[in-house]
């Protein structure tokens, strides 16, 4: 076989090269989240297979590679019926749970950790299935992605490093993601070109060791705060606060604050270096991508999102209080709600307020939330993209079935689904 | 009429530029070479980028795609092809999923209104004693992390307060097999843990002024033991719970519309199971020859007067006034002796009191 192939004459074809581009609009972005968020609520959460569908398709056919879009073909039926069948699985699981968790709590307190062991096992395996189904819905150039590889397989897998970064303190993670990730992309594939990854644990932690040591900081900061409050309250008791003392205390509270400052610096820094490492690990056949991801703009992305989170928590704080002066200049009695309670009632006009006060916020905390940790994400990391030797994927022969989204229902089941 | 358009025939990735012949059917060729023919009736809107037509067609290939971008053929086509009106992507219109939704959460209620409680009843008194047992361990240990692990032990105190309830499980013909006791905390309450193990809070002890009062807060808790309220209440709860948490997810705004909705529910059967054991405490203190009113005296003493709500649904307890005039009727004369002597009634009053 190998001296036919290096007997044929060399004809490579010229290298290739492709940058993706996001083209949505950040305005279409946030009219579909703030409908879908407000239909949610209009349906109890059951919108919530249709959003997760309308979202992953409005990111896909607004992300193109060499001037060909991509197209995600889930649906929202299909996430519910798999979220159905899902639950038909766990009911019965979750009902044992309880009882064997009954019987193990009754001999020591801490005899249900293995439980949790458990159920973590489970929902690494949801994790790979969840995410073999929304690679198989993935479409580019009119071929699909798709996996094979084993959900059991996985989570073993996953497992025993989890079992690794707890024994060394977090310092085996880059190791982990490496091998963790080696095995879903060994088992990834677009039509019959196969993917691998090819990114080491030891690269990862070159490239974020710093950020763990500077971790340590806010780690120590927070000590601090303990430690000051802890020595004003002993010193408040026995009467021996000299003006000096609380001014150490003052400082010592300030400096475990301002550390604190580091950490939307420290995780944008990590989320950046973790993105970069992870593309460029990627390959399919002889196509690799390479990214110029900086860490300046994901750091400036998570600022953005504390700031319009504040903002947009000052100004509904402002309404409520409004609102409540309101309240009470037209005659609403606030005292007597206190009393009421005690007596073991709660008033029906409180519940109302409650709602018209707590609902607004929430919702748009959850808009905001999924405009930056999602979509300005997706779009930072897309048009960082270059992919180098694209003629790889020039004549992929179509290979994989549809699998089904029962992946996808026990992840979300079990809360670890990602967006 | 031709048109340039980008077709992919999905079975290969390969790029075609083809030009589109509106004949009888849309005939796809590249170079002259006929690539397909989709029939315009089979023509689908399948998802794409903005100012970009992409069809698919039921008759080809799965991922087979069409993607036109000229505007003015863009049109043209739409004019032939029947199916393009809808939207891609959504099978189901939001209308019919708010509708269905809507349906699904009216069902779920309706279930844990009606159905559990059905449930519970029955499964019940399937639950071996042993795991009720085993359940009022666990439950006992909560209670000691809820209220300190401070027990009274004076030992007038234990022994007036042994007295007390051995009179009342005798006549009610239970069988305990575990000892009750005062906890040290100024609430005025008292529990009844599934497995039979009962818990007065001192707080109530100092709101007594008879020995009746105590005995009738006792015969109530021994009610809900001998109707298994706890495993029922557990067995409501947690479907309930399970249910609510399952189906919605942790999602924004439904759980807190779930949860006063919730509160709701599950007072309800309190309510229910505190009226029952109201009934038992009557009876129990009745075949004693004692009168319950003192029960429903303390329950005054302790909450005051309430006034009458449409919310009282929420309430897990009757209302107390209610449940005076209820206990009321059954005043009987009272005709047995005291349960318990000056001297015991002090001691028990003292029992967390430091010899």
């Amino acid at each position: 076989m190998n001296e036919i192939v290096t007997s044929l004459p060399v004809s490579a074809p010229a290298e290739r090269r492709a940058k993706a581009a996001f083209t949505g609009q950040n305005g279409d972005f946030r009219r579909l989240i703030t409908r879908g968020t407000l239909l949610e609520l209009a349906t109890c959460g059951f919108y919530r297979f249709w959003l997760a569908a309308r979202t992953r398709r409005h990111l896909w056919t607004h992300t193109e590679l060499e001037g060909d879009a991509f197209e995600y073909t889930g649906t929202g039926r299909e996430l519910l019926i798999g979220f159905l069948f899902a639950l038909a699985i766990l009911v019965p699981f979750y009902l044992a749970y309880f009882l064997v968790g009954l019987e193990v709590e009754r001999l020591k307190a801490f005899a249900s950790l293995p439980l949790v062991v458990f159920i973590y096992g489970f929902s690494q395996f949801a994790v790979y299935r969840a995410r073999r189904y929304r690679l198989n819905r993935t479409t580019w150039r009119g071929i699909r992605f798709w996996m094979d590889g084993s959900g059991i397989a996985y989570a073993c897998r996953a497992f025993g490093w989890a079992f690794l970064v707890g024994l060394t303190l977090g310092l085996a993670h880059p190791w982990r993601e490496a091998s963790l990730e080696r095995y879903k992309m060994r088992h990834t594939h677009y039509g019959d070109l196969p993917g691998r990854f090819e990114a080491t644990g030891g690269s990862f932690f070159k490239r974020g060791w710093w950020i763990w040591a500077l971790s340590l900081v806010p780690v120590a900061g927070y000590g601090l705060i303990i430690g000051s409050a802890a020595y004003a309250g002993m010193h408040a008791k026995t009467g021996e606060m000299t003006p000096a003392a609380t001014a150490l205390v003052g400082v010592g509270i300030l400096t475990g604050l301002l550390s604190f400052l580091l950490i939307p610096f420290l995780y944008g820094a990590y989320k950046a270096t973790e993105w970069k490492w992870w593309l460029e690990g990627i390959r399919f056949g002889e196509l690799r991508v390479a990214s110029d991801l900086r860490r300046g703009q994901m750091i400036g992305n998570y600022w953005k999102l504390i700031g319009v989170g504040a903002l947009v928590t000052t100004i509904i704080g402002i309404v409520d209080i409004c609102g409540a002066f309101l309240a009470q200049h037209l005659g609403v009695d606030f005292a007597a709600w206190g009393a009421q309670m005690k007596a073991g009632h709660i008033p029906p006009l409180m519940i109302a307020a409650y709602l018209a006060a707590y609902l607004p916020l929430i919702l748009a905390i959850s808009i905001v939330n999924r405009i930056y940790l999602v979509q300005r994400i997706w779009k930072m990391v897309v048009n960082s993209v270059t992919v180098c030797h694209i003629e790889a994927a020039d004549a992929v022969v179509a290979k994989g079935d549809l699998v089904s989204a029962l992946g996808e229902g026990l992840a979300d089941s079990l809360d670890v689904a990602a967006f | 009429m031709s048109v340039a358009a980008i077709y992919f025939d999905g079975e290969s990735s390969r790029k075609h530029a083809v030009t589109l012949n509106m004949a009888a059917t849309l005939e796809i060729t590249e170079d002259g070479k006929d690539l397909a023919a989709w029939p315009y009736g089979e023509i689908r809107r399948a998802d794409g980028p903005k100012n970009v037509m992409r069809l698919k067609s039921s008759s080809a290939a799965p991922l087979a795609r069409l993607e036109i971008r000229d505007p003015a053929a863009q049109v043209e086509i739409g004019k032939l092809c029947g199916g393009l009106a809808r939207e891609a992507g959504d099978d189901v219109s939001t209308l019919r999923i708010v509708f269905w939704s809507l349906g699904a959460v009216v069902s779920i209620l309706a279930v844990i209104w009606f159905g559990l409680p059905v449930f519970a009843e029955r499964v019940t008194p399937f639950v071996p004693a042993s795991l009720e047992n085993r359940i009022g361990d666990v439950a006992d240990r909560q209670m000691h992390a809820l209220f300190g692990t401070k027990t009274c032990i004076a030992p007038e105190g234990v022994q007036a307060l042994d007295k007390l309830v051995g009179t009342l499980t005798r006549t009610a013909g239970l069988d305990m097999t575990r000892a009750p006791a005062v906890l040290d905390t100024a609430i005025p309450n008292a529990v009844a843990l599934p497995g039979g193990k009962v818990y007065v809070l001192k707080g109530l002890l100092d709101k007594a002024q008879s020995p009746d009062e105590v005995a009738g807060v006792l015969a109530h808790e021994l009610g809900h033991i001998a109707h298994r309220d706890g495993v029922r209440r557990l067995i409501q709860d947690g479907s309930s719970s399970f249910l609510v948490g399952l189906l919605f997810g942790d999602v924004t705004g439904a759980s807190v519309a779930l949860t006063a909705g919730r509160g709701m529910l599950t007072s309800a059967y309190s309510r229910d199971a505190e009226a029952k054991a109201d009934l038992f405490a009557g009876d129990l203190m009745g075949k004693l020859g004692r009168s319950p009113k003192p029960l429903g005296d303390l329950l005054m003493r302790i909450t005051g007067p309430q006034t009458d709500n449409p919310l009282a649904i929420f309430a897990s307890h009757p209302l107390s006034a209610d449940r005076l005039a209820m206990l009321e009727k059954n005043q009987v004369t009272v005709t047995g002796q005291e349960l318990l002597t000056p001297a015991e009634w002090r001691a028990l009053k003292a029992i967390c009191q430091k010899p």
